[in-house]
């Protein structure tokens, strides 16, 4: 090779390595792309994904026109660009997989991103594979709507200094379901003597908005077995008796305690950041959450975080065995329509390699799991012995067995949720229901809701 | 009676009453209920923004700490959700003045084509007008969205106002009709007497006899814009175009808000409008002394 | 037309212009000012063009799918939903109108006492409505809301948990709704009485009308129309409020709070069913078109009378 040096050679080979790590045509230069992403919960958060963007700017010679919105307002925005037509490149809410992704990828109106999410399948865990496949109802099958990126699935803070003040050790604790949350309510009982009147042994969220009712219910239901309640072909299995009795079960779960006083009254009405606020105000002592985001907002305090509250596990089933978490995963995906979809794909896979994704999730202070085994393998954060609250969590969420989330399945099961058709029950059973009647109720509203979304079987 | 009495110091004036004893306690006692009313859900907002961060929640009726780091904190910037808090002051204010001056003007000089010049089919323009309404604005949301698009509007303050303007200037046209049937048409003719066109009877006559209603009018327009939130993220995307009321919605997406920063903000929010009302609160007071007794 | 030629044809008419102008009621009176009404009505039909025609006529687009229609009265809560709605405009609309025409006479008052109430009381008008309701729903809370604190502080009573039930969760959120909006009005009122010319009140004051005779007899007949136009306005508004309950009660519990207003945002965000939601707002055409209809002829009646 003559008149040429190695410099330029090796730039070369470098070039061809680079495009053949891409595993497609080189990228186009001087774009713009637009990105719609959710606000993150620290400004270490935004940072962080702020730097990536910049850092993919420089890699791929191309721009980013980047909105942070929060989560709610996101959401209009996003349904109004997509049923008007008018779309950004990339779009990622935090309650998009749960209430746009599945009714949008039905309509044809997501882009494919089989092309990404097979780079990385090695990494991904199973359950973030499956949760971003969702059925098209115009080409009849399922394909990949959107790319997991990170994940979330339900802890329970407690606080242990509550604990201690009934008189029990956290070793106290039962580990199988049923004994589990009737723990707290003994504890309820002996902190009342001690004069904290407005205490409550269990937080929770009873009321017909936002996400924790749907998040506590769901992942009760699979505990007490109702994971098949939504198959992953997408169908319904009301009729099936174990499914039934689970639901029965699960509604008594967290009717009765109500009933007996050992909730908060105001749950019924409680918005997302309720029982939050419930819980760093010590009014109650225990709540079902979605993330470790109860415990790292008071990272600051000290004696909170590493003394006094405690990040739980999903207890045993009452058989002893261990219960799936629901995994929630995020996903980034792209609306057909979109201007740049080279460009927004691009971005996506950027995002995606392990070792960026690492580095982003962790300035999020731990507060999303990663969808990647091999990043909580590789980085010694994730299960960090000194910290009490994230290490549970990854253990739970990451290297624990998980299920996907029934709306992946079938997008019926989003309107479900929407519509708190399961905390309507719990209430109608508060307010004198028996369990069968407010059951049959659920059900014959969940199947008329799931006879819009027919999805043949084998799909 | 005409308008060359407004001048003269009526002596039929009444005497400046005084206050029977009977009277002031009533009225201190409706005071007190409409301060009352008034101020407990505004109250329990100060009261958390007086709080420190871990007590926001200790159900007490007065912080047992108050302070008023919150509002400085605000003030200063000195936390990631309002770290732009005056350049999102700025763009709220540049939206809700530009829609009450916009308002004013269009409705101005509709209501007084309809009421004034008299023109045959000018009911067909507030009559259009209404339709307007049959649509809640929330829900137009999605077609604004489209529209925007269209007009190469979006992400434009613009188009904001545009939109505030739209659902505020029918309303306006009807206040200002309703009051402009208070102003004698006599007072019109006498200025075409005097050779004047109708711009100059719009601009000379008719607006300062309007002058309250066109507080009123203003004042609405200003909260209407004030009080947005939808529009003001679904049209806008850029950081450099967010306002105080997105800024607040920030709050609502963590589970870590600090809500008396948050209340904090929502309460130095109220104040512009209140102040501008307040300076212009002086043309409220009716330039109508004068004038004929309408019938 | 140049202007001397306007001014010429002005002054030759106006010694017969009391006549000719009865005659002439309602028809454009010269070319010239024709031309100025026209441009006087650009910018608004601008603005209609523009931005009225299109937005309404996709909303409507939207909502006019039949089977959104069926699947709406399918939901199990539309019906309780409906009830709701209407209790939440005969309350909400009614009494706060009236406490806005009763306290605009109040804030007639010329004293520095009122006056600076006055500026206290429109804080609610213009104080964010997010984080107001979100703080309306923290003081409602049945266990350590401000509220109930309060009650038991002064009065020694446990209040009730205003938000777990139905009717008083419907209630607090009128309260909540009146709270915000009832400054509104009574500004609109107050410009109105001050359109009232003041030698009435004297002519009032000699015939002995005073206090409740005087607003009955002098006040409140001039104020009616006024005071309609806003009632069915208020009523077309409220029908499309949706952040009042979203924030208060969140449509609990157990979904038996929601209006159509939310429901229909709840149908068309969370549900991600735009044209369902859209369909929930237009089920309300039947009560908003008579309304509409009502108010246009009340308003046709507004031309200037001599």
């Amino acid at each position: 090779m003559s008149g040429i040096d190695r410099r330029t050679v090796l730039k070369g080979s470098l070039g061809v390595a680079a495009a053949s790590a891409l595993a497609r045509p080189a990228l186009a230069k001087g774009q713009t792309i637009k990105v719609w992403w959710n606000q993150g919960f620290y400004p270490a958060e935004d940072a962080a994904f702020r730097a990536l963007v910049k850092d993919w700017e420089q890699a791929s010679g191309n721009r980013v026109e980047l909105t942070l919105l929060p989560g709610q307002a996101l959401n209009e925005k996003i349904i109004s660009a997509l049923t008007s037509g008018d779309v950004p490149d990339v779009m990622y809410a935090d309650n998009a997989p749960a209430q746009i992704v599945p009714q949008n990828a039905w309509k044809g109106r997501l882009v494919d991103v089989s092309d990404i999410v097979e780079k990385v399948k090695s990494s991904l865990s199973p359950t973030a594979i499956q949760s971003a496949q969702f059925y098209n109802a115009e080409e009849k099958k399922r394909g990949y709507y959107g790319v997991p990126f990170k994940g979330a699935t339900l802890n329970i803070p407690v606080w242990k200094s509550l604990i201690e003040k009934a008189g029990y050790k956290m070793s106290d604790v039962p580990k199988t379901w049923d004994k589990f949350f009737a723990f707290f309510e003994p504890v309820q009982d002996k902190l009342r003597k001690k004069h904290m009147r407005h205490t409550y042994g269990l937080g929770y969220t009873l009321s017909t908005t936002g996400d924790d009712p749907n998040n506590t219910f769901n992942q009760l239901l699979v505990g007490y077995g109702g994971g098949g309640i939504v198959s992953p072909d997408g169908q319904l299995h009301t009729k099936d008796p174990k499914v039934r009795k689970a639901v029965i079960d699960t509604l008594n779960s967290m009717a009765v305690p109500f009933k007996k006083g050992y909730v908060p009254p105001s749950a019924l009405n409680w918005g997302d950041p309720d029982n939050n606020n419930a819980f760093h105000a010590k009014e109650i002592v225990m709540t079902p959450n979605d993330t470790i985001s109860i415990s790292v907002a008071v990272m600051d305090n000290k004696k909170w975080y590493y003394d006094e509250i405690a990040t739980l596990q999903l207890p045993l089933d009452n058989d002893g065995k261990q219960v799936p978490a629901l995994l929630g995963v995020e996903l980034a995906f792209i609306p057909k329509g979109a201007k740049n979809i080279e460009a927004g794909k691009d971005f996506i896979s950027y995002l995606v390699q392990p070792k960026h994704l690492g580095s982003y999730l962790r300035e999020a202070k731990g507060r999303w799991l990663p969808v990647m085994p091999e990043i909580v393998h590789n980085d010694p954060y994730w299960l960090d012995a000194k910290d009490p609250h994230r290490p549970p969590a990854v253990r739970q969420g990451v290297l624990g067995p998980t299920l996907t989330w029934f709306y992946v399945f079938n997008p019926a099961y989003a309107q479900v949720d929407a519509e708190h058709v399961f905390s309507v029950a719990a209430a109608d059973i508060i307010n004198g229901m028996s369990p069968d009647q407010a059951v049959d109720k659920a059900f014959s509203r969940m199947e008329a809701i799931f006879s819009q979304y027919q999805i043949p079987h084998q799909a | 009676m005409s308008a060359t009495t407004a001048g003269a110091a009526p002596t039929i004036k009444a005497p400046r009453k005084r206050i029977k004893p009977f009277a002031l306690a009533l009225e201190l006692l409706v005071c007190v209920v409409i301060l009352i009313w008034t101020l407990m859900p505004l109250y329990s907002m100060i009261e958390v923004a007086l709080e420190h961060q871990d007590q926001v929640f200790s159900g007490v009726l007065w912080p047992a700490n108050p302070t008023m780091a919150n509002f400085w904190k605000v003030l200063g910037q000195g936390y990631w959700y309002i770290a732009h808090f005056w350049h999102e002051m700025g763009n709220s204010l540049y939206i809700g003045i530009s829609t009450s001056i916009l308002t004013l003007i269009i409705g101005t000089m509709t209501s007084f084509v309809i009421g004034r010049l008299r023109i045959r089919h000018a009911w067909i323009v507030s009559n259009a007008a209404l339709l307007t309404y049959t649509i809640p604005m929330a829900f137009l949301a999605i077609p604004f969205y489209r529209v925007m698009q269209i007009y190469g509007l979006s992400d434009h303050l613009w188009a904001v106002t545009l939109v505030e303007v739209t659902f505020a200037t029918p309303y306006a046209i009807f206040i200002f009709q309703q009051y402009g049937t208070s102003i004698p048409i006599q007072l019109d003719e006498a200025a075409r007497i005097d050779g004047a066109t109708p711009w100059q009877i719009y601009w000379r006559v008719y607006l300062p006899l309007m002058a309250p209603a066109m507080v009123a009018v203003g004042t609405y327009a200003l909260l209407l814009a004030w009080n947005e939130y939808l529009y003001l993220f679904l049209l806008l995307s850029s950081p450099d175009k967010m306002t105080v009321p997105v800024a607040l919605g920030r709050f609502l997406n963590s589970d870590e808000a600090p809500w008396n920063l948050m209340m904090a903000t929502a309460v130095i929010y109220a104040l512009p409008p209140v102040i501008i009302y307040y300076l212009f609160r002086r043309h409220m007071s009716s330039g109508l002394t004068m004038g004929g007794v309408k019938g | 037309m140049d202007a001397t030629v306007g001014t010429t044809t002005l002054g030759d008419a106006a010694a017969a212009r009391g006549g000719i102008r009865r005659r002439l009621f309602g028809e454009g009176p010269h070319g010239s000012d024709l031309n100025w009404a026209l441009a006087f009505l650009v910018p608004y039909v601008a603005v209609f063009l523009l931005f009225v025609l299109y937005p309404v006529g996709y909303a409507l687009w939207l909502g006019h799918h039949p089977e959104s229609y069926r699947e709406l009265f399918n939901d199990p809560i539309y019906l309780k939903t409906i009830v709701n709605t209407l209790v939440y405009l005969a309350l909400g609309v009614n009494l706060h109108l009236f406490g806005a025409l009763m306290l605009s006479g109040f804030f007639t008052r010329t004293n520095w006492r009122v006056r600076s109430l006055f500026l206290v009381y429109i804080l609610p008008w213009a104080v964010p409505a997010i984080p107001t309701f979100i703080a309306i729903h923290w003081m409602l809370n049945g266990e350590w809301g401000f509220l109930n604190n309060l009650l038991y502080a002064v009065f020694g009573i446990d209040g009730p948990s205003w938000l777990n039930y139905r009717w008083l969760a419907l209630f607090s959120s009128v309260g909540a709704y009146i709270w915000k909006w009832m400054p509104f009005w009574t500004v609109i009122f107050l410009a109105g009485r001050m359109a009232i010319p003041q030698e009435l009140y004297e002519a009032a004051d000699m015939d002995g009308a005073v206090g409740i005779k005087r607003f009955v007899h002098v006040t409140f007949p001039l104020l009616a129309n006024l005071y309609l136009v806003c009632t069915l306005l208020s009523t077309i508004w409220t029908l499309g409020d949706f952040n009042t309950i979203y924030f208060v009660t969140g449509g609990g519990p157990a979904l038996s709070t929601h209006v159509l207003a939310t429901l229909g945002f709840r149908d068309a965000f969370e549900v991600d069913n735009p044209q369902l939601g859209m369909a929930a707002v237009l089920s309300a055409l039947p009560l908003l078109i008579p309304l509409v209809v009502i108010l246009m002829r009340k308003l046709a009646k507004t031309e200037v009378q001599i």
